[in-house]
């Protein structure tokens, strides 16, 4: 529903386990085969010094050597690179279910008057919320709207009592949004999810006993 | 509107990697920001704070020596653990446990523990049993009911398996779950 980023999630913590993967296992030929040793000492050691003369070349007056501001800048586009995949993760949330500009064509239903009306999710979220809450088989109700590629969509997401039936509670749901429907004149893609809270496993399985 | 519909639930039938995400997102960052502060020391000339850059990558570059076998070793089988984790997270589906109940309106998916405890409730409704005495597991394409029946009082197994299958039948879920019922060999007393 979100819009998490799920394939760079994917992406990105393949890469970081496929690096993983090969320095372990690095560390652990290290540990036991004496030749890989001996291996990456050839290999490793040139390439030190190398990097090494490299910094000693490059040194500019009164400071370092700029290979420095190079790596500092490279460690800050990673940094912040970190920063933009975090907030990637579960964005998405939106303020306005619908939007209707009018004064484009007179035959409109708003007869060409010009100006917008946008509709804000508030209406939808608390409309949804306030009514079922009103039920006694429901512990919780979350309304959230999302924007999904350009247009709103909200999801419910309802944590009903022990042993209730889900699809009792998806058919009042449904009721529910069709009602709202009429009351907004705009169709919106709406997600209801039923799940089990922590609260329902510690509550009473039965209001009446 | 329906491709909207079957988007999102495709969606929400997977995990989306997000928490192992954003703590490997945590490490490299704070990661990088050391990087930084050691860089930026290196340019302004000033001491190093924990490990001078070059003398690390001379420390590594000489493996083998310096640590112990044993110690370099534990530390890579833990580094290729941790690189399995990241890339069983980035490779398995992560298929999440639910069903989805189809509506003509709204998107509707349940867990499966809610399923659970809904034909839980009816099979102890319609053996008389206490909740204690029925254990429900529901996974993708399967219902197992295990019921233990109260010692002395014989249980009506195909009443029992009827009505959560007509429970099952009622909920309409994708994909379908098989019933199956099980009544335990042994009784339970004192209840």
């Amino acid at each position: 529903m979100n819009g998490t980023p799920r394939g760079l999630n994917r992406f990105l913590l393949a890469l970081i386990g496929v690096v993983l993967v090969a320095a372990g296992g690095l560390l652990i030929a290290l540990a036991t085969v004496p030749a890989v040793g001996r291996w990456w000492r050839d290999w490793a050691h040139p390439a030190v010094d190398s990097l090494t003369a490299l910094a000693q070349r490059t040194r500019v007056a009164g400071g370092g050597s700029w290979v420095w501001i190079v790596v500092a800048v490279v460690m800050v586009l990673v940094a912040l690179g970190m920063v933009g995949w975090i907030a990637g993760q579960g964005k998405g949330r939106s303020g306005t279910l619908s939007s209707h500009a009018g004064g484009e064509d007179a035959m409109d239903d708003d007869g060409g008057a010009p100006g917008t009306v946008v509709l804000g999710s508030a209406v939808a979220e608390q409309a949804l919320k306030s009514a079922l809450l009103e039920r006694g088989d429901l512990l919780g109700v979350s309304v959230a709207s999302y924007d999904m590629r350009g247009r709103a969509g909200i999801k419910v997401r309802v944590l009903p009592r022990q042993g209730v039936a889900p699809h009792e509670v998806a058919a009042a749901v449904s009721a529910l949004v069709n009602a709202l429907d009429g009351l907004l004149g705009v169709q919106i893609p709406v997600l209801v999810s039923i799940g089990q809270g922590a609260r329902a496993r510690f509550t009473k399985v039965e209001r009446v006993r | 509107m329906k491709e909207a519909m079957d988007r999102i639930l495709r969606r929400e039938a997977y995990s989306s990697r997000a928490p192992l995400s954003i703590i490997a997102a945590i490490v490299i960052g704070l990661l990088a920001v050391y990087g930084l502060l050691e860089a930026m020391l290196r340019v302004l000339r000033q001491p190093p704070w924990l490990l001078d850059p070059p003398v690390a990558a001379r420390w590594i570059a000489d493996l083998p020596h310096g640590v112990s076998s044993t110690l370099l070793g534990v530390i890579g089988a833990v580094v290729v653990l941790l690189g399995l984790v990241a890339l069983a997270n980035a490779l398995l589906p992560g298929r999440r446990a639910r069903h989805v109940i189809p509506d003509p309106r709204v998107a509707v998916v349940v867990d499966d523990e809610v399923i659970a405890s809904a034909l839980a409730r009816r099979a102890r409704t319609v053996a008389g049993v206490t909740r204690e005495q029925v254990m429900v597991v529901v996974s993708r394409a399967a219902v197992q009911v295990n019921i233990r029946p109260t010692s002395g009082i014989r249980l009506a197994e195909e009443a029992i398996r009827a009505a959560v299958q007509a429970e099952v039948d009622a909920m309409v879920l994708d994909p379908r779950p098989a019933v199956r019922v099980q009544v335990g060999q042994s009784g339970v007393i004192g209840v």
